[in-house]
């Protein structure tokens, strides 16, 4: 069930909050806490197997395993060998539904795959128990969870299909309190789940349509033109910010309304003064997991940094998808988090504006694999950004500004910006200069003032509700296949 | 939480009045409404029967009123659009214009049977009717109408403010140079081989989409198709089912094509497949898979007229006691100002070398007298 479908807005959220309200009310003045947990247990179960009923027993095996292994690592006096048991059985699953293919494929392109349908949300639900596994093993006097508060815990459906990946620590105390609806987290939540809704819908999914155009004729091998290429890839820079932006958005918001609240995942990352501190605003939840689950364990900053910071980084590109363009705009991203820590250690800084366009200028490019599967795309949008192919603008912009006519071919349509029509050009440029204006001078939704919110809400919600209700198509939320 | 409530009541509130009252698209929206207005209008001009062809742009560019006039001797109204245009719509604008015997022609797209409720509903259509239509607009079911309410999306928000600039700024369209134009009989003209052939390359890529017999079967289009078939029927309208040009190596799946022909036998109305089931070489079409450029036009339109001629002389429909006993000749539509901004020169009628000889014989899947 997706956040944006009428369905789950209108049926399934209404229901899982009024049973959230009885279920408290059950119990007394106890809270009834056991009550609660068991109606979010079975409101996420069926949210999750609403897609797909069969990756149900999956989800529910894993809860069943990992919690008792979680009990032994804290009583047994072998607690690192349950962790190693636990960590090996969680990567295996994950390497055999996402990765198996991959590594055939790699390895043995000749043999036929293996065909295994990917779970919906595996990367997220195994790297969420992996950290309980590891947080008991280095707390083991920490409380441990009941099973009920656990699977709780892994199953809440706001965070359950992607993300936030969000502490044990952090969440299940939280959801020991009473089940009681609460008209102020109701009001808070709601404003951040319509606010991300209208993120989700309304920008990342037009941006989305821009995106496709070029991206699909650069894996065709098709031409692209030096703006064809640069639309393409800024439209995509802003889809992908705002799918996922928009999704944590949503997921905080609903979390809020059932008296949760979630870490925040997105800070206006592309507002990031150099590369360390965009992953410090991007996918802030996932940049803490690989932080403390991965490179600091191998060592840090201590020694041999860079290679630390290189294999964090191509884990971070593999955990997104079981392909080489993943691991190549995570070895990127490790590429450019050790030059600026060779650039730090020089101790002569960039002048402000300067560091944020080189980083925004290396963030945007490394999209391009990351959107492109194949060497083909990747060399063809290249291509295009670099000028090699040339320029060509619209005939009628050229006539307008005939010096233009110095550095651009006047063509009548460009074929693969936006619906290749006469004013796709004015059209796609009036979007990115809003999308890029939003993203780079306004604040992000949780750093906005109560009053800025309602404007925010005041300009949105009409369009929100024409893409929830009434628009033909709505992409599904991008990290859902991560 | 009022708070919030009023927030999002004064954003519905806006909105509405935003795109029903303030924002237009005269330059897209706009030139399809003057189109659909100015084929209404010829339509109002002819007094006696007539024929009208409907489609979605390939009615246009593919079928020329101009050449088939003559050859049936029966004024013809070119009132094919452009495929998104909503079809109930059409059948809506024309309904007063049809009268008993009358004869329509309808070489629909395929997507026009196989389109979706949802997406039937938010075409350009909805748009014009809510900004200047809202007579037609009333008149929908009220789901059609809730949907126009709420067609304006961001990038139409964009687009609009964009038109609107360029519009007041006196916009020099460059469609016309690019494609050719319109004529009074509402055929579009001047799509020339030569003007289309930087387009040859594109063309000779393109992969068209061709749904399936069940999306043809299930499809809202073909709802609306049947319903338009019975209310014709009723009235004395001769409806004569067709098939869209298309690429020779792409061509309608046979059960897609049973579909089609299965919807008009089921209602009663006729159905003209030409031999080559109005498929020809790629190098016979301008700027899409659904237009023949300027020749295959004329030498499609020629088969077509003959078929229909040769298909009507078979159906005892009441324009055969109107129209054969005393033949009329050519017509000579006044020119409508709004429907021919930029005249084009007569066409050369030169034979295509590449194009396969021109069908005169249909067969027919409608009932037989």
């Amino acid at each position: 069930m997706l956040f944006t479908t009428p369905l789950f807005i209108l049926g399934f959220l209404p229901i899982a909050l009024a049973g959230f309200h009885v279920a408290g009310r059950l119990g007394g003045s106890s809270g009834g806490l056991p009550a609660t947990l068991c109606w979010l247990i079975a409101a996420s179960l069926v949210f999750y197997g609403w897609w797909n009923p069969w990756h149900l027993p999956l989800l529910i095996s894993s809860i069943l395993v990992n919690h008792p292994i979680a009990r032994q690592i804290g009583r047994s006096s072998t607690p690192r060998l349950w962790l190693t048991a636990g960590l090996t059985l969680n990567l295996g699953v994950l390497a055999i539904f996402k990765y198996a293919d991959f590594l055939r494929q790699t390895i043995a392109p000749g043999v036929p795959p293996f065909g295994l349908a990917l779970p919906l949300a595996i990367s997220f639900f195994t790297f969420q128990q992996i950290m309980f596994l590891v947080d008991t093993a280095r707390d083991p006097d920490r409380p441990r969870p009941t099973l009920l508060s656990y699977a709780a815990f892994v199953t809440f459906f706001p965070h359950l299909i992607a993300g936030p990946l969000v502490r044990p620590a952090e969440i299940i105390p939280q959801l020991a309190r009473p089940g009681r609806l609460d008209a102020d987290q109701i009001t808070d939540g709601l404003l951040i789940f319509l606010l991300g809704l209208g993120r989700k819908c309304v920008l990342a999914d037009m941006f989305g349509s821009f995106a496709d155009t070029g991206f699909a004729a650069a894996e065709a091998g098709q031409t692209l033109t030096f703006f064809e290429a640069w639309y393409a890839t800024l439209s995509y820079a802003l889809q992908i910010y705002f799918d996922f932006a928009g999704y944590s958005d949503m997921a905080l918001g609903l979390a809020r309304m059932f008296n949760i609240r979630f870490p925040l995942n997105f800070d206006s990352p592309y507002q990031a003064r150099d590369i360390a501190d965009f992953w410090r605003r991007w996918h802030i939840t996932l940049g803490a997991f690989l932080r403390t689950y991965v490179y600091i364990p191998l060592g840090g900053n201590r020694h041999h940094h860079t290679a630390n910071l290189m294999a964090t980084m191509l884990l971070a590109g593999l955990w997104h998808g079981a392909g080489w363009n993943f691991i190549l705009w995570g070895g990127w991203h490790g590429v450019m988090l050790s030059l600026h820590a060779a650039w730090r250690r020089l101790n002569r800084p960039l002048p402000a504006p300067l560091g944020q366009t080189i980083t925004l200028l290396g963030v945007i490019l490394a999209w391009v694999p990351f959107r492109t599967g194949s060497v083909t795309g990747i060399s063809a949008m290249f291509a295009g950004l670099s000028g090699l192919n040339g320029i060509t603008l619209p005939r009628m912009i050229v006539n307008a500004m005939p010096p233009l006519a110095a550095i651009a071919q006047p063509v009548s349509v460009m074929p693969s910006l936006g619906d290749a029509r006469t004013l796709s050009f004015p059209e796609v440029t009036a979007c990115l200069l809003l999308g890029w204006c939003i993203v780079l001078a306004l604040p992000n939704i949780h750093r906005m003032s109560i009053n800025l919110r309602h404007w925010a809400l005041t300009s949105g919600f009409a369009l929100s509700v024409q893409a929830v209700f009434f628009a033909p198509h709505v992409a599904p939320f991008l990290y859902f296949q991560f | 939480m009022r708070r919030l409530l009023l927030c999002c009541a004064s954003s519905l509130a806006i909105y509405l009045l935003l795109f029903a009252g303030i924002l237009d698209r005269p330059l897209t929206l706009g030139a399809l409404q003057a189109r659909i207005d100015a084929n209404l209008a010829r339509g109002q001009q002819i007094e006696g029967p007539k024929l009208v062809i409907i489609a979605g742009s390939n009615g246009p560019y593919s079928h020329r009123c101009e050449t088939i006039e003559p050859i049936l001797g029966l004024p013809c109204v070119n009132a094919g659009v452009a495929v998104g245009v909503g079809l109930d719509y059409l059948f809506a604008r024309w309904e007063t214009q049809l009268h008993k015997g009358d004869i329509v022609y309808l070489p629909l797209e395929e997507a026009q049977y196989a389109r979706q409720h949802a997406s039937a509903a938010l075409g350009p259509d909805a748009a014009i009717m809510l900004r200047h239509d809202r007579t037609t607009l009333a008149a929908m079911p009220w789901h059609r109408i809730t949907a126009a309410v709420f067609t304006g999306d961001l990038r139409g928000l964009v687009m609009s403010m964009i038109e609107m600039t360029l519009n007041h700024d006196g916009f020099h369209d460059p469609r016309a140079s690019l494609t050719g134009t319109v004529n009074a009989w509402g055929d579009h003209v001047g799509h020339t081989p030569a003007l289309g052939q930087p387009n040859q390359d594109v063309l000779a890529r393109f992969m068209p989409y061709h749904p399936d017999g069940a999306q043809i079967t299930n499809g809202y289009g073909s709802t609306l198709i049947a319903r338009f078939l019975d209310t014709a029927r009723a009235r004395g309208i001769t409806v004569i089912g067709g098939l869209p040009t298309g690429f020779a190596d792409s061509p309608i799946a046979a059960e897609a094509l049973d579909a089609i022909r299965t919807l008009y036998r089921a209602h009663a109305t006729p159905f003209l497949a030409l031999p080559n089931l109005s498929r020809y070489p790629r190098t016979a079409f301008f700027d899409s898979a659904d237009h023949l450029n300027e020749q295959a036009q004329q030498t499609h339109s020629v088969a077509v007229a003959n078929a229909l001629a040769a298909m009507l002389d078979t159906i005892p429909t009441s324009t055969q006691a109107i129209l054969y006993p005393t033949p009329m000749p050519a017509s000579n539509p006044t020119p409508m100002p709004a429907s021919n901004p930029t005249p084009m020169p007569a066409s050369n009628p030169t034979p295509m070398p590449a194009m396969p000889p021109p069908a005169v014989t249909a067969s027919l899947s409608g009932p037989m007298p």
